[in-house]
């Protein structure tokens, strides 16, 4: 009986959205005189609400050319958007307002699928050692975050200063591939303050204030060893990558398009995702402290729950994960 | 003087032949204790003076008793007249004194080998007893050098007694000079000389003529007396070397007596610590092996019927608990039957009222559909998420532990160094696919099922800060696999001295050992046969059980392998196939 119910349920909405979602489409159109795509523009403001809801119909349109625009090139955007207008039979005349939100909105649309595709290929790409361009960037991350000391060589213990597992920091990128390093160092470029102060706080690490109360009741030894275990904070370096894991899932899970359609007018580039990768450093450090997790052993659980709370955030459309950039970074910063 | 022993003994064995026939011959009157009270004649083996018994026990020759006076078809004990009662085949039918036959027996051939024994002694001192050439029952002392006769002391003093005759010089017997002996062809001389020539070794010995004029002229040749010294000296070495020889033949024995008696164990005397001898049970090394593996065995069973009490208390309490959840839930279900068949009762007694009644009820009828349909979701509710199954499957672990369920869980802490491959293993096994991980930080933790067994695989960073942490992984951790970069050989101490510090953890001690060495694929990577003497492997890991494995995460080789080993050692032999 339940069973049975349940194939009910489920034939119905199917039934719905093959042919009562039409008709239903098909008499508003009808009776307001307006497509969807028109009804969508002028009852929404633009940004993510109403880029989310123009992919959407654009995907589940019948019309081919409707589905097919969401893969366009970014070059051939205009000339969709004038084929869209007449096949729609919109006089661009009478309706000038539509002919740019739609184009913006799809450029929107093609830019972030653009976007998915140039992270990957990052990601993809392995740290090379031969590579001297490779080799700049990471000399230049160690010489952002530590001016005053000089690197001893490219193969140095040094790098686990900066929170590198091993000698060489070639091993760590194995994951995220250039991608790590490319976050990394916009990280401590742009944003070289909070990079500098997550760094600070990695490798001083803050001992935890236990109150009277609380010393009283451990003895010695355990307090020593809480102490110690506390040393042991997060790694710069490692936590980078770790969040670049991070901000690529949500980038390629598609909850990233809330933030850069909010943020980015036309098409969302580079810059945005890794703009997006220094404000989840900054808040997962902010996180980080709140919880006070007891070692670096809670690292997962506390990336679980974060992740969680930005997913949450992303729900809301009106959400954009922008980051704070101190004073003296903002000139660097080219919104 | 051994040798002198040795050489006679033929001669001594004759001697001792002769004797114990005489022995035997002199048996009946060495033997006369033993003879019938009635006729005073000594009991024989058989024939008329058999020893026969009577039923008082007295004991009475044959020939006597055929001799006594029936008395019906008994007889009387001549001795207290008790009554014997004979049988169909009379004196024959009684029974013969076997008791004393026995020791009838024995005292004869006790007596022949003692008066065997005595002549053999007798025979011995003979050798150098020389009777007496004045009277043959007196043993001569002295030897008169000019009569050439043997005396006794008491002969000695009486022939000798005149003037001329006392000037004979005698000497002690032992200091009798040897006879000169004559050469068989010239009579008249004695043999003085030995010649060497090697023909004539079948007939050395020669005279002063033969040497000068006879056959043995011009012959090489020694002086008597300094060529028997000679041979008598050779003897004596050739007696010592004898001597020391049996002595270290006799040690030898001796020895081998001793560990017999080792070995068998037996009464010893010892003497306590008052001086008092007394025999005491000395075990032999037979009775302490075998009480060895009898102890061993005994601690066995001991072992074994804890296992065993313990494993029966696990599937007891599992089918307590099982027997109380499910009793439970037959209460609820009883409970539940009885509010709905209220509820029924309830809806029936509305049917029957008049129509306004119906209506006030209505509220109170819904309200019990809703709770009737709130049990009825949350009975639904139930029976998806439990399986009603009667079976209790039973799986063992090879140290007899009982786990019981459709999975045996088994908890495995994957270490190493950074980037040695650990979180690529776990997520391979997890999901099959290869993936290029991130550092990890902290931790991962999955579970992976690979035949009935049920793996919490702990993944532990393997960033130097993070290694100290690894001991909070260790408790209750069953494996240990230890993941080793094969083609990254400068960090290969490094990971030897990470793993040399992981056996010395207390939480591990027991724990099996899975060293993995990742990236076979990697052309110039190390062989699990180099990583195994490079590392000293089998040093290190000397005494607890491991395995190294050669793997390769990105296509999966090897992993299950390893896995294959963890559940070979962890479940009990032939359990593997049950699922």
């Amino acid at each position: 009986m339940k069973h049975f119910l349940r194939v009910l349920a489920q034939f119905c909405v199917f039934l719905y959205c093959k042919f009562l979602w039409r008709t239903f489409k098909f008499v508003v159109r009808k009776v307001t005189g307006r497509c969807e795509l028109q009804r969508i523009c002028y009852n929404n403001k633009p940004g993510a609400r109403r880029t989310l809801k123009i992919e959407s119909s654009l995907k589940f349109s019948k019309s081919e050319l409707l589905q097919s625009a969401v893969n366009v090139h970014p070059d051939l955007v205009e000339k969709t958007i004038d084929s869209i207008m007449a096949l729609k039979k919109i006089n661009p005349d009478t309706n000038p307002q539509l002919g740019i939100s739609l184009q913006a909105s799809l450029l929107q649309i093609v830019g972030y699928r653009n976007l998915v595709v140039e992270v990957e290929k990052l990601r993809r790409e392995p740290y090379d050692c031969e590579n001297l361009e490779h080799e700049e960037m990471l000399l230049k991350l160690w010489k952002t975050l530590r001016p005053e000391s000089p690197l001893s060589g490219r193969i140095s213990k040094q790098w686990c200063e900066i929170g590198f597992q091993g000698n060489d920091p070639k091993t760590d990128f194995r994951g995220m591939g250039l991608l790590g390093l490319y976050n990394l160092l916009y990280f401590a470029e742009h944003d070289k303050a909070t990079a500098l102060q997550v760094l600070h706080d990695s490798l001083q690490p803050k001992h935890r204030t236990i109150s009277r109360g609380e010393t009283s009741n451990i003895s010695k030894i355990e307090w020593e060893k809480k102490k110690f275990d506390k040393a042991i904070g997060y790694s710069f370096a490692i936590v980078g990558i770790n969040i670049t894991d991070l901000a690529y899932s949500l980038l390629v899970s598609g909850a990233l398009k809330t933030h850069l359609y909010n943020v980015a007018p036309e098409m969302p580039s580079l810059v945005h995702f890794q703009q997006t990768f220094c404000y989840l450093m900054q808040e997962f450090h902010r996180f980080w402290i709140e919880e006070d997790p007891c070692d670096i052993m809670e690292f997962n659980r506390v990336r679980n729950r974060f992740h969680k709370k930005v997913l949450k955030q992303l729900k809301n459309p009106d959400m954009a994960l922008c980051p704070h950039f101190a004073a003296s970074d903002l000139h660097l910063v080219n919104l | 003087m051994a040798a002198a022993a040795g050489v006679n003994k033929p001669g001594a064995g004759g001697a001792m032949d002769s004797c114990v026939r005489h022995g035997r011959s002199a048996a009946g009157s060495a033997v006369k204790v033993l003879e019938c009270g009635v006729c005073e004649d000594v009991f024989s083996l058989q024939g008329d003076k058999v020893p026969r018994l009577l039923l008082c026990g007295h004991t009475v020759c044959h020939d006597c008793l055929t001799r006594l006076p029936l008395h019906g078809r008994a007889v009387r004990c001549p001795f207290d007249r008790q009554v014997t009662e004979l049988g169909d085949s009379g004196v024959w039918g009684l029974k013969k004194n076997f008791a004393l036959l026995e020791l009838l027996e024995r005292l004869q051939n006790g007596a022949s080998n003692q008066s065997g024994m005595s002549e053999d002694a007798l025979g011995g001192v003979g050798e150098r007893i020389v009777r007496c050439d004045e009277d043959e029952s007196h043993t001569a002392s002295v030897y008169c050098t000019v009569c050439a006769t043997h005396l006794c002391a008491g002969c000695s003093q009486l022939t000798h007694s005149t003037r001329t005759l006392a000037k004979h010089r005698r000497v002690p017997l032992a200091d009798k000079p040897h006879e000169k002996t004559l050469c068989p062809q010239h009579q008249v001389h004695a043999i003085e000389f030995v010649c060497l020539e090697d023909a004539c070794q079948p007939g050395p010995l020669m005279c002063c003529v033969c040497k000068e004029y006879g056959k043995h002229q011009g012959h090489k040749h020694a002086v008597l007396e300094t060529e028997a010294n000679q041979i008598r000296a050779s003897i004596l070495d050739m007696a010592h070397c004898i001597r020391t020889f049996t002595e270290e033949v006799s040690e030898y024995s001796r020895k081998l007596v001793g560990i017999v008696q080792q070995i068998e164990g037996g009464e010893q005397i010892v003497e306590d610590s008052f001086g008092m001898a007394h025999t005491e049970h000395v075990p032999g090394t037979a009775e302490s092996a075998r009480s060895c593996v009898r102890a061993y065995f005994a601690d066995l069973h001991e072992t074994l019927c804890r296992q065993e009490e313990m494993a029966l208390s696990v599937v007891d309490a599992h089918v307590r608990e099982r027997l109380i959840w499910l009793r439970q839930q037959q209460e609820d279900m009883t409970i539940l039957l009885s509010q709905v068949s209220t509820a029924c009762l309830h809806c029936e007694k509305t049917l029957q009222q008049d129509d306004c009644r119906v209506v006030l009820a209505k509220q109170e009828i819904t309200r019990l559909l809703e709770t009737l349909q709130k049990q009825q979701q949350q009975f639904t509710e139930l029976a998806d998420h439990i399986q009603l199954d009667a079976g209790i499957p039973v799986t063992f672990t090879k140290d007899n532990r009982v786990h019981i369920g459709p999975k045996m869980e088994i908890r495995v802490v994957t270490l190493g160094l950074d980037g040695a491959g650990k979180t690529t293993i776990l997520f391979k096994l997890k999901q099959d696919e290869f993936m290029q991980p991130i550092p990890t930080i902290g931790f991962n933790v999955e579970t992976v099922e690979y035949k009935n067994l049920k793996f919490t695989i702990w993944d532990v960073g393997g960033k130097h800060k993070l290694r100290p942490l690894w001991k909070h992984y260790y408790l209750n951790t069953q494996a240990v696999v230890f993941v080793i970069d094969s083609c990254h050989r400068d960090r290969l101490m490094e990971a030897h001295s990470e793993l040399a510090k992981l056996l010395t953890e207390k939480e591990l001690r027991d724990a099996l050992l899975l060293i993995f060495a990742n990236k076979q694929d990697v052309p110039g990577a190390l062989s699990v046969e180099e990583m195994t003497e490079l590392l000293s492997l089998h040093k290190l890991c000397c005494g607890r059980s491991w395995h190294i494995q050669g793997c390769d995460a990105r296509s999966g080789t090897g992993l299950h392998e390893g896995l294959d080993w963890l559940s070979r050692q962890l479940v009990a032999a032939g359990v593997l196939d049950v699922a």
